[in-house]
């Protein structure tokens, strides 16, 4: 999930922050730039593999840093920021949705990290004047939330609720939120405007937002720490009967195993990396504290490494016989794990989320049946691995699948009164044929209650009957006029004939050809 | 997404009243005459269909779009109304098959044009669509016996769809009044029941039927409010193929439906089979597969098209060759049904038919800038076929740290073929559902899980951690003591798997014994043939809580492994007190029989690095009479040793001694350790008195 921390750079971050005990005087930009600089890194120690941009805005907006993991580069653009004029942030929120679709196109969750002082400029431009014009603009002009893509919106406001609740610009913010579609959160500074008070309000977003995500993997008694990245988002079924958030569990364990071929491009929630990691069980014991010097941390690094991890057996077990693992994420959730490997030949460990529910891919029908090979009689996949049980046929066959008729276009009817007498004139050798057509055009128009079709139908048959070559095998002419009387009848609609279930039978002549005896 | 939206309950109410027995004036001329034989013949009259056959087959259509979309929770009840209204269906969702409602519409039959007119009415069959439209479906039941204390968060709505004549709007009005009052009556009763639910909203569908020709005397009016519980619009169709063009677009309005168009589809010609032309197929889904377009406002840009004055729209996708092969795995952010426009028209039965043998095709987005991108898959999964949106932005996931790189990314004696056979006998299979299976306690896949938790108990990830799982021999008792039970004839197999080591190592067979770590040659036979058979005994312990097989197949090992002969001495000398570590060691084992082998994992991987700082110091590995209960603590003890001299205590070290610690306290320190000087004793002294013993003895012999 792609971060953009948009950055306040009007005048009035440079309001300096009055302090009793501190020496130094701070600009509000001062405290917003600590605050990044801490929540930088952390990414770039525990969360590395964030991609972050930087924009800056006044009444004008500017991408200082596209799309990075380069932690340095966010952080020099940080410190060499500049002081510009009022704020405007619409255009800044055009801006962020501009970047965001132009890299990740509109289906990926972002997070927007606005910082700013709270004070969201006067008249036009203003926050306050464009949430008293959002109604009746025109298309081209609409205000840039709820933007087009899933997203998060954090503000980080280098000011404390007291403040911003003397004016009206808590209720703007709480505004802007509730048009994000309440994705988000405001963060407010608690007490004095200090170093420390900012550092905390970060740690929250920190804790909250850009924390990895740890949890365990296991295939019975085998198991791995790992760590899920990017942090599975809680997900929501259907609002009205089941309005809770549900959260992917920490204990993923391992149901059994699919092959690729027969689990099949799934839909997929989301995907995420699963990287196996050290967990220092110890820390409980020694308790907190013990915070490992970075040397060490390498070498520790490097002994992990050597040290036999059930991550990288699955993941090449499952590179090699090219199966996925089916994983239990909650109860009646379920997801993925698979080698995927990018462009590089890198490849690495990855989960995909289905979508919760007892039955996420319809080809495998219930998860929850989904039993080991050793129950079933036989082995479903053959001896020598020649079949599979997948996939699940449905029990009622698509129209497309069926052989249905549809004569909506007069084209449809036409292609299947000729198939008819098409069949008509090679009887006796297309007897089969010529009333499995017969009948089905028969129930159709039984169906819709097109007896007029079956009387035509009729006709035409008779006719052909008369125009029967005299080459002709004597039973095509029984047959023909035994097909046209059973349709008469059955369009009289007396319910002898006229049943939907009923077929009519090729009638049985003395001539044994081919036809006769292939009844 | 609602569950029980409007569109959970559909009521058809189709007119069957005299008047519906007219003709539509629309004809098909379906004796279409060749050239050849023409000549002389008069053509047989065209037929014409009536308004009732005009409505039948076009709600039939509809119902065939939304079955194929929507198989499952989407359900339909179809009533036809005359003088009395006829219910041809029920919610159940058995019911819902268009071969059904065929069936029970060929025993409807044609209206009847002889039938008074009078008595005949669509209030009926209104009247009976909100009857029903109270009543509980399967999944409302469900959803509110699973809810319980919040089934009122369950909702009941539905939509009626009108297929009639009118006389007038005055008569539209009637039908809606009509509406309104059985809704506020139904209601009523159904708060006093159980099984009824009342309507919270309901969407009145009335589409007037004329025929060809003539003028309409209903007019057309959008969706408007009759109630809080009722709306309400009126289309006014003519019949035959301005009302199937109806229908489709209200089939695709009322479940969420967008078109594909698929272009550039090479066929090959019918009458020319060599030559292929290009042919598009229209396919309709839900439209979420078009959401990356719709966000963008790049609809047109994809080639959208409108057809029918603006209200029908379609994305035109191309057809991609090379097609992609069913072992890859595409990121597919969504998978929708579909269901061809044209079911039976050519073109769409070719695509369907190629999809249907378990083909797959990419389908590619046309972009204004005439860059290719590959947005959409048609593939099929057991007879239906799926849209598969695919991701073609770029993913927060690239370039990731390779797995080579992170933890045990440098080991490289994984045991990666057997794993993948360890998963080929894990893989999942559909179990069907019977009453018989869920009294047996667990579900499929808990028996699953069950039968990854068996065959985990014992299995070192690398080849230089076991000699068992890397000897031929020993395979057929690996394979059968994992099993939940052991047949008679299971036992036997592993019983002749242990004769056969016994046999081997009579023999002096070599071992493929790991000597990662060991400097030299390794460890001598006779220590191998230890090594191996402490391994097994570990991996079958595992097991003998299993069943009382299991538990032979130890007593078989446990009595043919070779036992040195001084150990011989030693049980005629203190039988007894053996006996009692025995017991304690069993109790121990259940007692951690989750976590000993992780421990013993761990012990291992210590052992590893142990013997890489010991260098030379093989004396304790060499030795043909380490005692085998909990062997490897003791040993462990003494590896510890030169780490702990070594500066700062490591984790792993800080941890090793609590566990030892911990173990200590359960068995008796060994007489050697507590004589022993700097912690070295001096081993196997009286076998500088009894050399030249025969230290290859059956075991099996000796008890």
């Amino acid at each position: 999930m792609p971060t953009v921390v948009l950055m306040d750079a009007s005048l009035s971050m440079t309001r300096p922050v009055s302090l009793e005990q501190c020496s130094e005087e701070l600009q509000r930009k001062n405290l917003a730039v600590a605050g990044l600089t801490m929540l930088f890194e952390h990414m770039a120690n525990n969360y590395r593999l964030e991609f972050t941009s930087l924009v800056a805005f006044s009444s004008l907006w500017e991408l200082l840093v596209p799309f990075t993991r380069d932690y340095n580069t966010l952080q020099e653009a940080l410190s060499n920021l500049e002081d510009y004029d009022k704020t405007c942030l619409e255009s800044a929120l055009h801006g962020v949705s501009n970047v965001v679709q132009q890299e990740w196109g509109h289906a990926c969750p972002t997070q927007v990290v606005l910082v700013t002082d709270g004070s969201l400029g006067i008249g036009k431009g203003s926050l306050r004047h464009s949430l008293q014009t959002l109604k009746g603009r025109p298309e081209d002009k609409k205000f840039p939330l709820p933007f087009p893509f899933p997203a998060k919106l954090f503000i980080m406001c280098i000011a404390n609720a007291e403040e911003l609740q003397m004016t009206d610009t808590m209720h703007n913010l709480e505004q802007l939120l509730q048009l994000n579609g309440g994705d988000g959160q405001i963060f407010t500074m608690e007490g004095q405007l200090c170093l420390k008070s900012v550092q905390s309000m970060f740690g929250r977003l920190i804790d909250e937002v850009y924390s990895p995500f740890p949890a365990v993997l296991r295939c019975g008694n085998l198991a791995s720490d790992v760590q899920v990245f990017p942090r599975p988002e809680p997900v929501f079924l259907d609002e009205e009967i089941d309005p809770m958030p549900r959260h992917i569990l920490t204990d993923l364990e391992i149901v059994g195993f699919i092959e690729i071929g027969d689990i099949s491009s799934p839909p997929v929630m989301s995907r995420h990396l699963v990287l196996p990691i050290v967990v220092n069980k110890e820390v409980d014991d020694v308790g907190p504290g013990t915070t490992e010097e970075p040397e060490e941390e390498t070498s520790a690094n490097q002994q992990a490494g050597k040290v036999p991890n059930f991550c990288v057996l699955l993941h090449g077990s499952l590179k090699v016989e090219g199966m996925v693992a089916l994983v239990q994420l909650g109860p009646e959730w379920y997801g993925m794990l698979y080698s995927q490997a990018d462009s590089k030949k890198k490849s690495n460990l990855m989960m995909s989320l289905f979508e919760p529910g007892p039955e996420p891919l319809p080809w495998l029908g219930k998860v929850s049946q989904l039993g080991p090979i050793s129950d079933a009689a036989e082995n479903p996949y053959g001896e020598d691995d020649s079949k599979s049980p997948f996939p699940l046929q449905p029990k009622i066959k698509r129209s497309y699948a069926q052989n249905v008729t549809v004569w909506i276009k007069a084209s449809g009817l036409q292609t299947d009164v000729q198939k008819i007498l098409r069949n008509a004139r090679k009887l006796p050798e297309k007897t089969q044929t010529f009333y499995k057509e017969l009948n089905r055009l028969r129930k159709a128009a039984l169906a819709f209650g097109f007896w007029e079709l079956l009387k035509g139908v009729a006709e035409l048959l008779e006719r052909e009957c008369t125009l029967l070559p005299d080459t002709a095998h004597p039973d095509a002419a029984f047959q023909l006029s035994h097909a046209a009387k059973q349709l008469k009848l059955a369009s009289t609609g007396d319910s002898q004939y006229a049943a939907f279930d009923q077929n009519i039978n090729p009638m049985h002549t003395d001539f044994s050809g081919g036809g006769a005896a292939g009844m | 997404m609602k569950m029980f939206s409007v569109s959970h309950k559909t009521a058809f109410v189709v007119d069957h009243c005299p008047y519906m027995a007219e003709s539509s004036r629309q004809q098909v001329e379906c004796d279409v005459l060749t050239k050849s034989r023409g000549q002389g013949m008069i053509p047989l009259a065209p037929v014409s269909k009536s308004l009732w056959t005009c409505a039948v087959e076009c709600s039939m259509e509809y119902c065939r779009i939304l079955y194929d979309v929507y198989p499952l929770k989407k359900l339909i009840n179809y009533i036809v109304s005359d003088s009395e209204f006829h219910i041809l269906n029920s919610w159940r969702q058995e019911d819902q098959s268009t071969h059904e409602l065929m069936s029970a519409l060929a025993a409807v039959g044609p209206p009847n044009p002889q039938e008074d007119p009078e008595c005949c009415s669509v209030l009926h069959g209104l009247v009976a669509a909100v009857e029903s439209l109270c009543k509980i479906t399967e999944y409302q039941h469900e959803a509110r016996t699973t809810l319980m204390d919040t089934a009122d968060r369950v909702a009941n709505r539905g939509r009626i769809i009108c297929l009639t004549n009118a006389k007038s709007d005055t008569h539209v009005r009637m039908l809606e009044d009509c509406v309104q009052e059985t809704i506020l009556e139904q209601n009523k009763m159904a708060a006093g029941s159980d099984r009824l639910m009342s309507i919270q909203q309901c969407e009145l569908v009335l589409v007037h039927i004329f025929p060809q020709g003539e003028d309409t005397l209903v007019s057309d009016r959008p969706k408007k409010e009759v109630s809080s519980l009722l709306t309400s619009e009126v289309h006014s169709v003519r019949a035959g193929r301005h009302l199937a063009t109806k229908l489709n677009i209200l089939v695709q309005q009322h479940f969420d439906l967008a078109s594909t168009t698929i272009t550039n589809i090479p066929m090959k010609e019918e009458q020319h089979a060599n030559t292929s032309a290009n042919y598009d197929v229209e396919l309709l889904h839900h439209r979420d597969a078009h959401l990356e377009f719709f966000k963008s406002g790049d609809l047109h840009m994809a080639g959208s098209t409108s057809r029918d004055s603006g209200l029908k729209e379609t994305v035109t996708l191309k057809w991609c060759t090379p097609r992609t092969n069913s072992v890859e795995l595409h990121y597919c952010t969504g998978a929708y049904r579909i269901s061809p426009t044209d079911v039976n028209s050519r073109p769409s039965s070719c695509l369907t038919n190629f999809l249907l043998n378990g083909r797959s095709v990419l389908l590619e987005q046309p972009r204004k800038s005439g860059s290719k991108v590959i947005s959409h898959m048609l593939s099929s999964h057991g007879g239906e076929i799926f849209l598969h949106v695919l991701n073609s932005t770029r993913s927060t996931l690239e370039d990731p740290p390779s797995i080579s790189e992170g933890c045990g990314g440098r080991v490289t004696d994984y045991r990666i073929t057997d794993f993948g056979e360890f998963m080929r006998e894990n893989r999942l299979t559909p179990v069907p559902e019977s009453p018989d299976t869920e009294a047996s306690g667990k579900p499929p896949a808990e028996r699953a899980k069950a039968q990854l938790e068996r065959y985990t108990r014992y299995w070192p990830m690398i080849i230089s951690q076991t000699t068992i799982f890397n000897m031929q021999a020993v395979v057929p008792l690996a394979n059968l003591i994992v099993k939940e039970s052991l047949s008679e004839e299971d036992l036997l197999t592993c019983q002749k798997t242990v004769y056969n080591l016994v046999d081997m190592e009579r023999k002096n067979d070599p071992l493929p014994i790991s000597t990662v770590g060991s400097r030299g040659k390794g460890p001598k036979r006779d220590e191998q043939y230890r090594i191996m058979w402490n391994e097994l005994e570990t991996l079958v312990k595992t097991h003998v809580a299993g069943s009382e097989r299991h538990q032979r197949v130890l007593d078989c090992i446990i009595a043919c492994r070779s036992k040195p002969p001084e150990e011989e001495e030693r049980k005629k000398r203190g039988r007894k007190r053996e006996d009692k570590e025995d017991k304690a060691e069993k109790s121990i084992n259940k007692d951690s029989e989750d976590k000993s082998w992780q421990e013993s994992e761990r012990l291992k991987g210590a052992l590893e690095r142990g013997k890489e700082e010991q260098g030379e110091s093989e004396v304790i590995k060499d030795s043909p009479d380490s005692p085998e209960p909990l062997n490897k603590k003791p040993r462990l003890d003494e590896i510890q040793l030169p780490e702990k001299a070594k500066g700062p205590v490591s984790l792993l070290t800080m941890w090793t001694n609590r566990i030892t610690v911990a173990n200590s306290r359960k068995h008796q320190e060994f007489a050697g350790r507590i004589s022993s000087v700097n912690n070295k004793a001096e081993l196997y002294q009286h076998l500088k008195d009894e050399n030249g013993m025969d230290l290859h003895e059956n075991g099996k012999a000796t008890r």
